[in-house]
């Protein structure tokens, strides 16, 4: 039993302080404002201060923490993309998440359960393989999969020869995983709050001052703020909030819906993911089955949901799991996700000398939280991004050196 | 008694059917009710209070709502978890039971994890369960996923029967009580077409269980007069046991009865959705026998059932008083009405009680409900007096009670109204709330909108319906008056919350969250009420925040010193209920295409494969023989003829003046000079000049075109087409018959021998009829296209015909190789014969970013041509030259190992490439394939080192990809 | 379900449609130097307010064009291409040299 749960109960006074303090008055200047105060925002807050002892810094979140696209995504971890430098850099993150509760001293519910995407197709058994053999190359645990093994990993998957889109091949992923997102998000900020960083919800910048080449202020519904550099992590809004600077990028933004079912006993432990299918399915420690898919295909600022796109997610849903018929759906949701032409993000400098871009974050945001906040912390304290980033620089469309991550998301376009 | 003990005479009991008693199995024991009862109804009916077992603390949980409102009372069947007991009928091969517990429902050994709670305070498992490293996963983990959930899913289950079906209606009413149904009347009055939603399975809302009156009888006559109204009004159609589960866009409805899903699309939309009663906030208040005061009624007027013996009122309203009435009506003894207003304003209700003689303490709350042995049912009411700011103040004395009815308020059910958009204001109180915002075409009417006095809900109603009609462009009558004082005050109280230093004072009952839950969150640092809900989970559960919102807001409000409407309450999403997967699923329609030629396909033994939507015949022979008979295939076509259904590759007619002008600029390579009777290979970029498409142009006439395109890739070449017309305004007709044409390819040395004697019309010899000859003519008999084109690098002639046609082509083909022993090939086949020519296939061997360059096509560009799409793109990349490029490689030796497609090429332990395409070639019996490689050692006689998917390295050479014929001798003949 | 009002077709549900993104005229490719190329093939406005934008209705294949805005998704007006796109759209050729 927990130390301090026992404390608590048997002595019955609450715990000590907040995680988070109240929102301050603005000071004069920072030495980095981080615009964003999601998971990539509170992250890099984070390591500015442990990693390079940067910590007169501000987060500004338009809402309340985490209120984007962290809190709205469906938890995913995992590596197993296409390029090696995409999965190298995946990776990072995945070794990042194994110990981040015990880094933040907040238990981030991590559950590194295995994931299994299933090819319906030859040509997908083909960018499978590609997969597990860069992932191999680079040292992740993963491999291809055959239909009697499918049937050990995922017992209860229906696995019927004759259905319209039998399942072929799979592609096992040992280092997959589910994490609880708020609590990622309110783990780094708990401890960057600690280190002295100020967080400020309910602040929303309206505009951003360049001159010269670099952002002299960043205007916000509270006031003006100084700061020495500025980055935005603003996913959703990326665009939107480049503009103030200037800068357009290649994003398309879309809403991504997700949905949840009613709490059940446990029947399903790995996640599952299905290409043809564009559906992925797990099931949380709370018992509910946390369903994604793919985008809607129009762009909209709007995290609304609609009929349609939930019945053929929970159609496709049922054709992996056909039992399912009878369990009930609980609430659905939405995030406004930055699409990319790479489907790979875009991170580094930027066309303003002291903006940094922490942005196109697509469907493949959270589980890079770790590994995004500790670069960019890296790449500001340096002011250069480094090596690792160099792939998703902004530039690359120049000279059309893309990072092409096409076909490695179930949650495809 | 076999409708059981705690039954009421007539005429108590809308729904059931005395002379109907019907059987049951609960729990594995056999109880008795009657047709018309739900599970709760019928067990409460013969004393069994209990339904479930709680998510956390396991205790023990019954009727809250009587109305499917609450998951309290979610129970199991065979193949169904989580079932709302009171909304399902009984039936004689009903099966039921508990959910979530360890022993039995009434003695769950889980019940001491309640014992505990004092260590698991809010948040809890973010403070602890993570050291030593791993533990969470490896010991915590596995315990907290056993001990969530709620009911079990059945692996056996077999998919039931769902399907779909659409409506269309002027105006939908949602919700069929006062205001609904007189909506519906008013407008069905002026001419709409009306469709009317009713979740419970009879009209009439509130009218069918409340009291309005101190007689008690107006609600039943105001019932039967609008429902028969309704019923006789042919413009109306009622769907009741219905749910309007979710508002979306442009008012598209879902209606869900039953296992179907009906999607209507309403010109206008009333919201008559009603109110839904609160709980009161009080130790214990979970205990079954702590039931809403709603509940009570309709337990007592729907079902016939009294819903206890002695009984104690929490009423902070004036329904509250109602509810007296009806349980002394029914035989209850009354104990006392427990008012927390220090002076509750005299009304007809209020009156009758203290005529009845029944004790009224105002002022006072319920401090506690008592709870009996195993906390199984209240068994009394511990009131205090309450002091000038609505705490209890200490002591007071116990009433014995097994009911307490909670009768403090309501929440308006606001759920589609905010998932339209429109936005939920209150006043500081939290007590009269207010909906605006909402989208045109959307309405509100009756106590959704605030309006709970009955005549106001009428009049609401009328007044909706009417506008209703009016924007429908019907001619409506004059609106009526809804009176200023529609009924809100006093009809909910701010702050039925007494809480109790023991805990155990629910705020969710479905999350077991207590008072001190939310407020320690809020003072661990999460103060927006989104945060609360994240960090506690509160409204997290089955019930969706039903019960728990407001109280949340205002316990949030008061910790952060705001107001209730400063602090809100979290966002509304649909579904408003849980609606079954199936439902969502329907019976699952799939398209699928079919060539013309398919069932034959199928009787010659093929083993089929999916192109997109299209089957086609992967190879013909068992599955045991697989390489076997694609290397015959191969052979076949090598050495003989054989033939290949390619219907499904595209074809596109293009026509007009600006018929070459067009396709110079959708293509790499030029056509204004194409001679006519030639074809001419096409490649198509995209403007970012990537490889994307590509077949053959045959020119017919000047300004006609017939030109192919991949089978996967049509109908996007065709819509791209047509985009850059609709830009550039050619005199220009472009036409996708691919479905309207059938074809055949038959290829080998022998092909021309088979295929001549069926012609007429045209001379198919080599000089006649060269390599990329076309032609019009006959094939026995049937009008057709042949083209001579290469693709696997024989002889070989492609017929296009009508599709009608296709079948009766293939068997005389059939029959005219007969004597060459002409059989059918398969893609399988076809795909290594293409491959031992060395052509690319895209999207196998070219990905999203390749280039013209990078697989030596650099000669399908066309130079001297102003633009094609791609062209500028195309340019701009060759300043910055790809690092890799698409090669032929061999590996040598008779037992050389087969690479598999992706296996990766390395160079110094770094990916450089990957094989996109191999095989072990049966007509030159080694192994061959294509790999994209370094740039700079993609030379001749390079070496290529590939990864195995065992791990072992081999080396390969590169070679130019014409691996077979080089000098196309074979498919020139 | 959102109803999208076709020019040719009339009201229908959304799912029958493509949308292929902002109406943009294409800059004259062989005017355009390098970097302003590379913009107009990658970078997007992505406004989130009133956006002119091609739409396909997928089972008639016709494209036309439509008004919406990106942050209500409310569609305030659809018409034919050629309201645009009203003349023959010729491309210079590169400059023939001296």
């Amino acid at each position: 039993m927990p130390w301090g749960l026992l404390k608590y109960g048997l002595g019955r006074r609450y715990p000590a302080g907040p995680d988070f303090p109240a929102r301050p008055e603005f000071k004069p200047r920072y030495d980095v404002v981080i615009i964003g105060g999601g998971g990539h925002g509170l992250a890099t807050a984070y390591y500015l201060a442990k990693d390079w002892g940067i910590t007169n810094v501000c987060v500004l979140e338009k809402g309340y923490l985490a209120g984007g696209n962290t809190g709205r995504n469906t938890a995913v971890i995992r590596s197993n993309y296409i390029t090696p430098e995409s999965v190298r850099f995946y990776k990072e993150s995945v070794d990042l998440f194994n110990d981040l509760s015990g880094e933040l001293g907040y238990n981030i519910l991590y559950s590194q359960r295995g994931q299994l995407t299933l090819a319906h197709s030859d040509a997908t058994i083909r960018t499978f393989r590609m997969r597990a053999e860069v992932g191999k190359l680079v040292g992740t645990r993963i491999e291809m999969v055959d239909r009697r093994q499918i049937r050990e990993i995922v017992p209860c998957l229906d696995m019927d020869e004759n259905a319209r889109q039998p399942i072929l091949a799979g592609l096992w992923h040992r280092d997959g995983a589910t994490g609880r997102h708020d609590a990622v998000a309110w783990g780094y900020a708990a401890r960057a709050a600690e280190y002295g960083v100020e967080l400020h919800q309910r602040t929303e910048v309206t505009g951003l001052e360049v001159e010269r080449g670099r952002i002299a202020a960043v205007e916000t519904n509270r006031g003006r703020v100084r700061g020495g550099h500025v980055i935005q992590a603003v996913a959703g809004m990326s665009s939107v909030v480049a503009a103030m600077a200037g800068i357009r990028l290649p994003i398309r933004s879309y809403p991504l819906q997700a949905m949840v079912t009613q709490p059940v006993k446990p029947f399903l432990d790995p996640l599952v993911s299905s290409s043809g299918l564009h559906t992925y399915v797990s099931q949380s420690s709370r018992g509910e089955l946390v369903i994604g898919g793919g985008s809607d295909p129009y762009e909209l600022y709007s995290t609304r949901s609609t009929l349609e796109l939930k019945e053929s997610l929970i159609a496709h849903t049922l054709e992996l799991f056909p039992f399912l018929a009878n369990l009930r759906l609980m609430r659905q949701w939405a995030g406004i996700t930055d699409m990319t032409p790479d489907y790979s993000p875009i991170m580094g400098e930027s066309p303003v000398r002291n903006y940094w871009l922490d942005a196109g974050w697509g469907t493949w945001g959270f589980k890079a939280t770790p590994v995004s906040g500790k670069r960019m912390a890296e790449t500001i304290a340096r002011e250069k991004a480094p090596e690792i980033l160099h792939p998703f620089r902004l530039d690359r469309f120049k000279t059309f050196d893309l990072a092409n991550e096409m076909g490695a998301t179930a949650a495809s376009h | 008694m076999r409708a059981g003990s705690n039954r009421l005479p007539a005429p108590a009991g809308l729904l059931v059917d005395r002379e109907r008693p019907v059987s049951f199995a609960w729990e594995g024991a056999r109880y008795w009710g009657l047709a018309g009862d739900t599970l709760a109804s019928a067990l409460a009916a013969n004393g069994e209070w209990i339904l479930s077992r709680s998510f956390k603390y396991h205790r023990p949980r019954g009727v809250l709502t009587m109305a499917g409102q609450d998951a309290n009372t979610l129970v199991q069947l065979k193949g169904e978890p989580n079932v709302p007991a009171d909304r399902l009928p009984i039936s004689e091969d009903l099966e039921a039971w508990g959910q979530n517990y360890s022993g039995s429902l009434k003695r769950d050994r889980n019940a001491v994890l309640a014992r505990l709670s004092r260590f698991m305070p809010v948040g809890f498992y973010y403070r602890a369960f993570y050291r030593p490293r791993g533990i969470w996963q490896a010991f915590w983990e596995p315990i907290v996923r056993r001990s969530t959930g709620l009911g079990k899913v059945d692996r056996a289950t077999p998919h039931g029967h769902f399907d779909k079906a659409y409506g269309f209606c002027d105006l939908a009413v949602i919700g069929g009580g006062p205001a609904g149904l007189s909506t519906a009347l008013a407008a069905a009055g002026a001419g709409a077409e009306v469709l009317l939603v009713e979740e419970n399975p009879v009209l009439g809302g509130s009218l069918a269980y409340a009291r309005f009156d101190a007689e008690g009888t107006l609600a039943a006559a105001r019932r039967e007069a609008l429902v028969a109204e309704v019923e006789a009004d042919p413009k109306i159609e009622v769907m009741t046991g219905a749910v309007c589960n979710g508002w979306f866009a442009d008012n598209w409805l879902p209606v869900i009865r039953g296992n179907r899903l009906t999607k209507v699309r309403a010109k206008e939309v009333v919201l008559a959705t009603g109110s839904i009663e609160q709980p009161a906030i009080f130790r214990n208040n979970d205990l079954p026998g702590v039931m809403q005061g709603s509940a009570a009624q309709r337990l007592i007027r729907l079902y016939g059932v009294r819903p206890g013996r002695r009984a104690v009122v929490l009423a902070g309203d004036d329904d509250g008083y109602g509810v007296a009435l009806d349980l002394a009506e029914a035989g209850v003894e009354v104990a006392a009405v427990v008012d927390p207003r220090p002076e509750p304003a005299p009304s007809a209700l209020t009156e009758a009680v203290a005529g009845q003689g029944i004790e009224v303490l105002a002022g006072h709350c319920v401090a506690e409900a008592l709870a009996g042995p195993g906390n199984r049912h209240v068994r009394g009411a511990f009131v205090s007096r309450l002091d000038g700011q609505g705490g209890a103040v200490p002591g007071g004395s116990s009433i014995a009670c097994d009911l307490l009815c909670m009768s403090t308020g309501y929440m308006p059910t606001y759920q589609l109204a905010l998932q339209a958009g429109a936005k939920l204001g209150c006043d500081d109180a939290g007590a009269h709330f207010s909906i605006t915002g909402l989208p045109d075409h959307l309405r509100l009417a009756g106590s959704v909108a605030g309006a709970t006095d009955l005549e106001a809900a009428l009049a609401e109603g009328r007044r909706a319906g009417l506008r209703a009609a009016k924007a429908l462009g019907l001619k409506a009558g004059s609106e009526p008056e809804v009176p200023a004082d529609k009924g809100q005050a006093g009809a909910n109280h701010p702050w039925p919350i007494f809480p109790h230093a023991r805990g155990k004072d629910f705020v969710d009952f479905d999350e077991d969250l207590q008072v001190k839950d939310i407020v320690n969150a809020v003072a661990d640092g999460y103060c927006e009420i989104e945060l609360v809900k994240r960090f506690s989970t509160v409204g997290m559960g089955p019930s969706q925040g039903r019960h728990s919102a407001l109280a949340t807001a205002r316990l949030v409000a008061r910790a952060t010193g705001r107001s209730v409407a400063e602090t809100g309450v979290t966002a509304a999403r649909p579904p408003f209920t849980g609606e079954k997967l199936g439902v969502l699923a329907g019976r699952g329609f799939e398209p699928e295409r079919l060539t013309a030629m398919h069932h034959r396909h199928l009787e010659q033994g093929a083993q089929m494969m999916t192109a997109g939507l299209w089957w086609r015949p992967a190879y013909y022979g068992t599955k045991d023989r697989r390489e076997d008979c694609i290397r015959e295939e191969v052979l076949a076509v090598r050495r003989n003829v054989a033939m290949i259904d390619v219907s499904t590759l595209g074809g596109l007619e293009v026509r007009g003046p600006d018929a070459a002008e067009f396709l110079n600029r959708v293509y790499t390579f030029a056509y204004a000079k194409q001679p006519l009777g030639r074809s001419r290979y096409v490649l198509m970029t995209n403007d970012a000049g990537t490889v994307i498409d590509d077949g053959v142009a045959c020119r017919f006439r000047d300004g006609h075109f017939y030109v192919t395109a991949t089978t996967g890739g049509v109908d996007r070449v065709y819509r791209t087409m047509l985009w850059w017309n609709a830009q550039w305004r050619l005199d220009v007709d472009i036409a996708n018959v691919t479905a309207a044409t059938a074809g055949v390819n038959i290829a080998g040395p022998n092909a021309r021998a088979v295929l001549a004697p069926l012609v007429e019309g045209a001379d198919l010899s080599a000089e006649a009829f060269p390599y990329m000859g076309l032609r019009e003519a006959s094939v026995a008999g049937i009008p057709a296209r042949l083209l001579r084109v290469g693709f696997v690098g024989e002889l070989g002639y492609e017929v296009h015909v009508p599709a009608s046609f296709g079948e009766a082509l293939w068997d005389r083909l059939l029959e005219a190789g007969k004597p060459h022993g002409m059989t059918p090939f398969g893609v399988e086949a076809q795909r290594v014969l293409r491959l031992e020519k060395g052509h690319i296939i895209i999207g196998q061997d070219s990905d999203a970013m390749t280039t013209p360059d990078e697989v030596d096509m650099a000669w399908a560009i066309a130079k001297k041509k102003p633009f094609f799409v791609g062209g500028r793109s195309i340019e701009l990349r060759r300043r910055h030259p790809s690092k890799r490029k698409l090669v032929g490689f061999t590996l040598e030796g008779a037992d050389a190992p087969l690479p598999q497609e992706s296996n990766l090429v390395l160079r110094n332990g770094e990916m450089v490439g990957f094989v996109t395409s191999v095989t072990r070639s049966p007509t030159l019996e080694t192994v061959i394939g294509l790999a994209y490689t370094a740039a700079d050692e993609a030379e001749e006689g390079a070496p290529l080192r590939i990864k195995l998917t065992s791990g072992r390295m081999v080396e390969g050479r590169v070679v130019p990809p014409h691996f077979y014929d080089p000098d196309n001798q074979r498919q020139e003949m | 379900m959102k109803i999208m009002p076709c020019p040719l077709n009339g009201p229908r549900n959304i799912s029958e449609f493509a949308c292929s993104g902002e109406v943009a005229e294409m800059p004259e490719p062989n005017r355009t130097g390098d970097e302003d190329w590379a913009d107009f093939i990658w970078m997007s406005n992505n406004t989130a307010g009133v956006v002119r934008e091609w739409w396909c209705h997928v089972p008639t294949n016709y494209w036309f064009i439509a008004e919406r805005d990106t942050v209500t998704d409310e569609i305030l007006k659809t018409y034919p291409a050629g309201k645009v796109f009203t003349a023959r759209r010729d491309f210079q050729g590169r400059d023939e040299g001296p």
